[in-house]
């Protein structure tokens, strides 16, 4: 404690509870709270937002001792910008991240203030669960858990360079990480790992107006100068730029409501997290959104304003999903554009403009603003703005997230060029994850596309780069009928917990008995059949496709139905199917989804298969000796592919470069076997 | 010295074996084993062109149905690794295709470690490709991509270094040999035809999957899928339609280069017109005539119902010549035969030495690259013409000789008869290219594309998500000839038909 005093300076705050949990890999033993004096941790998580603090939990309930440092202890949990979680493509995200024990998804149900299914006419697969959430809460729910987390520590402090030394000869890489030190302290802070997660603070630059300033958020300190200069010019990363911005927050009570649209949540909020059966919100507490749209005054506001305003004029490329006001109505002129004014929370006399992102002077915005009906007499609280910021590019880390040169330097968030909170939460899971498996001397670990949009949404960034800021849409991934919200915790749970260890054993105890519950379901579903002729008897309705159907049907096949719902199926045998009434919407899911996902199931093997097949990253293509053209060397020199299957989505010729990589692959092999392992690699 | 540290392949190995242990995926809904197992494929190993003996090969877990269908084998296989010499047969039809020798070999013990069928037929190009047809007509058999039982050997481990090193090259050699093969293809009316559906079965899903992934938020609005659902709709049509039509992608493949060559006023145009029983080419003819001696004209125009193809066909054509066509068509003017028909053979001799560009060519001609036209024959009498045909019958080194007249139509019939027999020679050499392969690839594609977008309209009204998938896989599908789609291609196209602003 002494110690600690003498820094003065740092703001310790040390984990209070430490909950004895289960955990496969929790040989590292659980420590006291001494522990803060340490100059030595396992992992140190550099940032506090959706991907720093899930790389921290994942860390630390691997079993890995943890320290978070983040610039400002309240701004941990912060949405900087939309206060809103999940949607279509991102719902699948945060139940993903749900399934493998983050907090994201847990956080969402205790701050949601309005939450809604989007999609729900159009099938299950792409269901987008989505929330409003109140800044507040979701803020105070994950400082409490990370708080609450053992083997976790978090400080207060800006990180002034990473530290890195001669790499591992035994591991492929040109540096190795050994920790990092403060701007303000004078000796380092040791760790195995590191995860870099500072958003839009690398080289970060805000805009508004004609004026520019250093730094990633308003209101925050400028920072990362000395992070920059150690990425970019000790460890040579390639980096891009990229723009984004955040509308003006408008004062709630001079909006007039009364002439947007109103916007009802769903009347039953249905919870993000597996393990909750409801959300903390009630329903009746839940707060509308509203709907209003621009209007031709707009369009001529941001034309006058356009020469005022720097953010547009610069080229970095900016998201063409999410773009500001200004290059909606510069590149879709003459149409109305629609923006939804969202609640900020439950206290909250905010209202957030979703759609009137805008980077011109602060008097242009208001103009702008009050050009809309509803908001013809709108107060800005505080105004939008832009912000330009430096990514690495994410095709020099590896599938585990890791700088392919730097050993023990993981990167998540929008550093690796993505954008989003569930993007980042996704990121910063796995990252944390491999950080933790890495300090604790165990082999890097890989999602496949396969499996999960967080397999897809890594596989997309380090085999094909981004251009854009990253965003996960549905039709991003190749499964999208298997890689489902409901079955989310089918997919990933049970390998979280045996194999990676990152999930706790109540929730994977849980997912266990919800599997066996629905294996069973359906089990008793396929014992069930009849003639067609018996089921239109027996279900007292008219089923105008059974008629076509001569061979006798099982439970399951009619479930596929439209209009067969499993409490029809159960109110017929309710002997063997009315114990299973808690799945019935699970099961109606699967029984539609069974047949397509099995027609998937050959590409899915064969992807699967050749991502396994991993090439190593420190591989010598100039001088391999098999015979390659210069030009196919190059391009693999400067792709890496992890795996023979991303080498194919890198390059067009498939068959060529698979080839090759077979090639490639083969000669070590070879060489494998001289050294009496090569048989592995084929068995 | 080894360009990668041990350590790293070691926890490679590591990886590699937890993804294969992952039990995870065994769970509710991964399907199992049975469902998993690879399909069987097929296609033809040795080299395309007139052989002695063609191989055909089969593996996959079907291997053992197709031997037993095709080689007539009811009881046991014949032991593993031994010649059989059999009468190969079509399952469906029973039809005799050839006598060969087949062989099987029982998984692991085999080139992709899978079970595996060869069949050992005469070179001929009906043959295989009659054989080819009738193994894609076998349930859960189709034809192989390029390279894939070379990865099939590889992923059974299989291959050794020297024979990757092999293969490798000679995947390389093929994949440059399909790139320019689909080059060629690609740059006809077949594949702008592909081209054209691919590109707006793309914008079909890219307007789904905007409607999937963004109307929620934006306006994009229900009538966004009533365009696709139309769209859809006439794409099936017209792939459907095209796979109804099976010779015409054949010949537009291979295309059967035909010249109309004679004297001015001969008649040219008007066998041509006859043969199209169709008068729009009469404008491109024109052009035709720079040339006064031959205008280049493409057989296609005469046995195509589409008049576009041939038009196409007939524009590329300008500037073939004559020895670098398939087939030459020498329109004579009947009228200017000696009437003493003992000197017609020296007449048309003469006639062909000027009209051919060699003096050997039109020797050669005799056996199979070119007809005579005696065009105006409702010109000549009766008598005179009868006597010709006689004596033009019995002479050895001239072409074959029809009289015809464009004008009344008479003798069109003979003359019909007698160019489909050489048409149909000409499509069987097997110098012209191999086309059956590559064609009942196309087939089997544009069959699934069709199936996959039947999947579209099933589910239309009742999961997007899986009407969707419909679309997707049909693209998949048409993307094995085209090219892969990517989801960013899609993308593209989303943001820039839709303003996405959320």
């Amino acid at each position: 404690h002494s110690d600690m005093r003498a820094v003065g300076k740092w703001t310790w705050l040390t984990l209070k509870l430490h909950l004895l949990r289960h955990n496969v890999l929790s040989f590292v033993s659980s420590r006291t709270g001494s522990d803060f004096t340490r100059r030595q941790y396992d992992v140190i998580v550099v940032g506090g937002g959706h991907a720093g603090t899930e790389a921290a939990a994942a860390a630390a309930r691997l079993g890995a001792e943890t320290l978070l440092i983040t610039q400002k202890i309240m701004t941990i949990g912060a949405l900087s910008c939309n206060p809103s979680l999940g949607g279509v493509g991102k719902g699948q995200l945060v139940r993903e991240v749900d399934a493998l024990d983050g907090l994201c998804g847990r956080a969402g149900d205790a701050a949601g203030v309005h939450f809604s299914i989007l999609n729900r006419s159009k099938g299950p697969a792409v269901w987008g669960p989505r929330a409003q959430l109140d800044r507040e809460r979701y803020r105070q729910f994950i400082q409490s858990e990370l708080l609450s987390t053992p083997r976790l520590t978090v400080l207060e402090g800006s990180v002034d360079e990473l530290l890195v030394s001669q790499p591992n000869p035994e591991e492929p890489g040109h540096h190795r990480v050994t920790g990092i030190r403060l701007v303000d302290g004078s000796h380092p802070i040791l760790s195995s790992s590191v995860v870099l997660t500072t958003g839009t603070f690398l080289s970060g630059s805000l805009f508004m107006g004609q004026t520019t300033s250093p730094g990633g958020r308003m209101g925050d300190a400028q920072s990362c100068a000395g992070l920059s200069y150690t990425l970019k010019e000790t460890l040579g990363l390639r980096v891009g730029r990229l723009r984004t911005g955040t509308p003006p927050r408008i004062v709630k009570e001079s909006v007039d409501l009364s002439l947007a649209q109103l916007q009802a949540p769903d009347k039953q909020p249905t919870p993000f997290s597996f393990l909750n059966t409801h959300t903390r919100c009630k329903p009746e507490e839940q707060l509308p959104c509203y709907l209003t749209h621009t209007t031709p005054g707009v369009e001529r506001v941001v034309r006058e304003s356009v020469h005022l305003n720097c953010h547009i004029q610069q080229d970095a490329k900016g998201p063409r999903y999410c773009p500001s006001i200004e290059s909606r109505v510069l590149r879709f002129p003459g149409r109305r554009h629609q923006v939804w004014l969202e609640p900020e929370g439950l206290t909250s006399d905010l209202l957030y403009p979703q759609g009137l992102s805008m980077t011109m002077p602060p008097e242009l915005q208001l103009r702008l603003l009050r050009e809309i009906p509803a908001l013809h007499r709108a107060e800005i609280r505080t105004p939008g703005y832009g912000v330009q910021y430096d990514f690495v590019c994410p095709t020099q880390l590896t599938p585990s997230l890791q700088v392919k040169s730097t050993q023990g330097l993981f990167l998540a968030g929008q550093i690796n060029g993505t954008t989003g909170y569930e993007e980042a939460a996704a990121q910063g899971l796995w990252a944390g994850v491999n950080a933790g498996r890495t300090a604790l001397s165990l082999p890097p670990m890989a999602l496949s596309r396969t499996q999960s949009y967080i397999g897809v949404l890594i596989d997309d960034l380090v085999g094909r780069g981004v251009t854009e800021p990253y965003r996960m849409f549905t039709s991003r991934a190749e499964f999208r009928t298997y890689l489902r919200p409901d079955n989310a915790d089918l997919r990933l749970t049970p390998r979280g917990f045996e194999e990676v260890g990152c999930v706790t054993l109540r929730r994977y105890k849980k997912a266990v008995s919800v599997r066996d519950g629905l294996q069973e379901a359906l089990m008793a579903l396929q014992s069930v059949a009849l003639s067609s002729t018996r089921w239109r008897e027996k279900l007292v309705c008219s089923l105008t496709l059974l008629y076509h159907v001569s061979f006798s049907l099982s439970g399951l096949d009619l479930l596929q139905y439209k209009d067969v719902s499993f409490e029809m199926l159960a109110s017929a045998f309710p002997e063997c199917l009315s114990q299973y009434f808690e799945y019935s919407q699970r099961l109606k899911i699967e029984a539609v989804y069974r047949p397509h996902c099995e027609k998937q199931s050959r590409e899915m093997e064969r992807i699967r298969s050749e991502e396994s097949l991993s090439l190593p990253s420190d591989m010598d293509y100039l001088s391999l000796p098999v015979s390659l053209s210069q030009e196919v060397r190059e391009i693999l020199d400067r792709v890496r592919p992890n795996t023979v299957s991303l080498s194919k989505t890198t390059t067009n010729h498939i068959s060529t470069v698979y080839a090759i990589l077979v090639k490639c692959y083969k000669y070590l092999q070879i060489m494998c076997l001289i050294d009496k392992l090569g048989y592995f690699l084929c068995q | 010295m080894l360009p990668c540290s041990w350590g790293l392949w070691r926890s490679a190995i590591h990886t590699l074996k937890t993804f294969r242990a992952s039990p995870s995926a065994r769970g509710l809904c991964i399907p199992t084993r049975a469902v998993c197992d690879a399909e069987t494929i097929f296609a033809l190993s040795s080299g395309h062109g007139r052989c002695g003996v063609a191989v055909v090969r089969v593996s996959g877990p079907a291997s053992s149905m197709v031997l037993r269908n095709m080689a007539g084998l009811t009881q046991a296989l014949p032991p593993p690794r031994t010649a059989l010499l059999r009468r190969i047969t079509d399952p469906k039809s029973k039809e005799l295709l050839d006598r060969g020798l087949v062989l099987w070999f029982k998984g692991p013990h085999s080139f992709t470690g899978e079970d595996s069928a060869e069949f050992h037929i005469h070179g001929g190009p009906a043959v295989i490709t009659a054989v080819l047809q009738a193994l894609g007509s076998l349930e859960g058999v189709r034809p192989a991509e390029a390279g894939e039982f070379t990865r099939r050997a590889f992923h059974a481990g299989k291959l050794g270094l020297t024979e990757v090193e092999g293969l490798g090259d000679l995947i390389h050699a093929e994949t440059e040999a399909q790139r320019r093969q689909a080059l060629r293809q690609m740059d006809g009316e077949l594949g702008r035809l592909y081209q054209d559906w691919s590109y707006r079965l793309k914008r079909c899903l890219a307007h789904v999957e905007a409607f999937i992934d963004f109307s929620e938020d934006e306006l994009i609005e229900d009538g966004v899928l009533n365009q696709v659902d139309s769209s859809v709709r006439q794409l099936e049509t017209e792939i459907e339609r095209h796979l109804k039509d099976e010779r015409r992608g054949e010949r537009l493949r291979t295309g059967v280069q035909v010249v109309i060559a004679g004297a001015t006023n001969a008649g040219k145009s008007s066998l041509l017109n006859t043969l199209c029983k169709n008068n729009t080419h009469t404008q491109s003819m024109t052009h035709c005539r720079a040339n006064p001696h031959f205008n280049g004209q493409p057989c296609m125009s005469a046995l195509s119902h589409t008049p576009k193809y041939a038009f196409f066909l007939m524009t590329k054509s300008l500037f073939l010549m004559v020895e670098q066509a398939d087939l030459t068509l020498v329109v004579v003017d009947s009228t200017q035969l000696p009437p003493d028909p003992q000197l017609v053979a020296a007449f048309l001799q003469q006639h062909l030495s000027t009209v051919l560009p060699s003096p050997e060519a039109g020797m050669t001609a005799a056996s199979d690259k070119v007809l005579l036209v005696l065009n105006k024959s409702d010109l000549v009498p009766e008598e005179q013409r009868e006597r010709t045909e006689g004596e033009l019958r019995e002479r050895p080194g001239l072409p074959p000789a029809c009289f015809l007249s464009c004008s009344t139509s008479t003798g069109l019939e003979d003359f019909l008869t007698v160019l489909q027999s050489r048409v149909k020679t000409l499509c069987g050499d097997p110098l012209s290219g191999a086309p059956s392969l590559t064609q009942a690839r196309h087939r089997a594609h544009l069959q699934q594309s069709v199936q996959a977008l039947n999947q579209y309209h099933q589910y239309r009204d009742q999961d997007l998500a899986l009407a969707a998938e419909g679309v997707r896989l049909a693209l998949t599908h048409l993307g094995r000839i085209t090219g892969r789609v990517g989801a960013e291609e899609i993308l593209d196209i989303i943001f820039r038909d839709f303003c996405i602003g959320k």
